[in-house]
């Protein structure tokens, strides 16, 4: 087992500890926002530290110059789908969760 | 629907992404023979960076960029390169888009000539399936209603 | 190390599976929305552990990053959808 391997399977079960977090996150939170809050930063760093950890596992080359990039594009990419999709509810005048209307029911 | 999002956010991200879309696109066309992909991938590659400025800066700014008259024109064109090759190979003595007889006047080897030949094709097809694409997103995005007709997109 | 990647990718697919509740049942279509956009975001990953367990990766990189690309476009146009026709409750 090598060095690189080692650190390759650290990053690959921090990812995956962190697509865990987001997905309970996803199916017990309350409501919408909170979901995405899950979601839309849970993945981007969970995504994020999978394709490191996949970057760094096949070394040197253009594959891994490819994953990199798309790593860059998640990062971009996500929170941005994720904005959109919040803000499309504000608009659509979808009220936040508070503890008082969750004590109510 | 038709209008400019009013997201900085959005617009300015598309604006930074399109570039590297096209360019992934002509990548996606050109590798078509090594990796998966080709011709259709990468028109619908091209098209799918079309809706992307579609919905962020609105119809007006994508129409001054490309307008349907244009894009009937590139699908033609597209065709056109496809078949144009298909009945070039017939010309030159071949069955209909074989290649290799491309290296009578290309003046390389046949399988060189196989090689581009593929190439001119898959550039034909992603020009019809990016016009064609984009021509179908724009009648479903407007409805049927051109907003050519009162001068202004809503 | 193919056997741990298998192991992540088994373990990814069952989420996948969650994320699926969300996407099938979510109340209201915004929901639903999180939950695709959650799915994606597996499945990019998913490609690539096939692509490293298949010994091609260098095939499935571009497939995935074509996958995250149109994830990313659908979100945007269906949010724009949603903003501008207001029905969010079905």
């Amino acid at each position: 087992m090598l060095v690189k391997d080692v650190i390759s399977i650290l990053f690959m079960l921090a990812g995956f500890f962190f697509f865990t977090t987001a997905t309970l996150g996803l199916l017990r939170l309350p409501d919408f926002y909170a979901r995405l809050h899950a979601t839309g930063k849970g993945d981007t760093l969970a995504v994020l530290l999978s394709l490191v950890g996949l970057a760094v596992y096949h070394g040197f080359s253009l594959t891994s110059a490819k994953i990199v990039f798309i790593a860059v594009f998640m990062f971009l990419a996500q929170p941005t789908a994720t904005h959109a999709i919040s803000r499309a509810a504000f608009r659509c005048q979808i009220q936040p969760w508070t503890v008082a209307k969750g004590r109510e029911k | 629907m038709t209008r400019a999002s009013d997201d900085v956010i959005i617009k300015a991200l598309a604006r930074l992404l399109m570039p590297f879309i096209v360019a992934y696109a002509l990548y996606v066309v050109m590798h078509g023979h090594h990796s998966p992909g080709g011709g259709f991938q990468g028109g619908v590659i091209l098209a799918a960076g079309f809706v992307l400025l579609v919905v962020t800066h609105g119809l007006e700014q994508t129409r001054k960029r490309m307008s349907e008259k244009l894009a009937g024109v590139i699908s033609s064109i597209g065709v056109f390169i496809y078949g144009g090759i298909g009945a070039l190979c017939l010309i030159l003595g071949g069955n209909y888009l074989d290649y290799g007889k491309l290296s009578k006047i290309l003046l390389v080897t046949p399988a060189e000539a196989r090689s581009l030949g593929i190439l001119g094709v898959e550039i034909g097809v992603a020009l019809a399936v990016m016009a064609v694409m984009y021509i179908i997103f724009f009648a479903i995005f407007t409805a049927g209603e051109s907003p050519e007709d009162d001068g202004r997109a809503e | 190390m193919t056997q741990f990647f298998l192991f992540v990718g088994v373990g990814m697919c069952a989420l996948v599976l969650l994320c699926l509740y969300r996407a099938t049942y979510g109340p209201t279509v915004l929901n639903r929305a999180a939950g695709i956009s959650a799915i994606g975001t597996k499945t990019l990953i998913i490609l690539l552990l096939m692509g490293v367990i298949y010994d091609r990766i260098d095939m499935f990189i571009d497939i995935s990053m074509v996958y995250a690309l149109l994830n990313f476009i659908g979100c945007v146009v269906l949010a724009k959808y949603l903003e501008t026709t207001g029905e969010v409750s079905c």
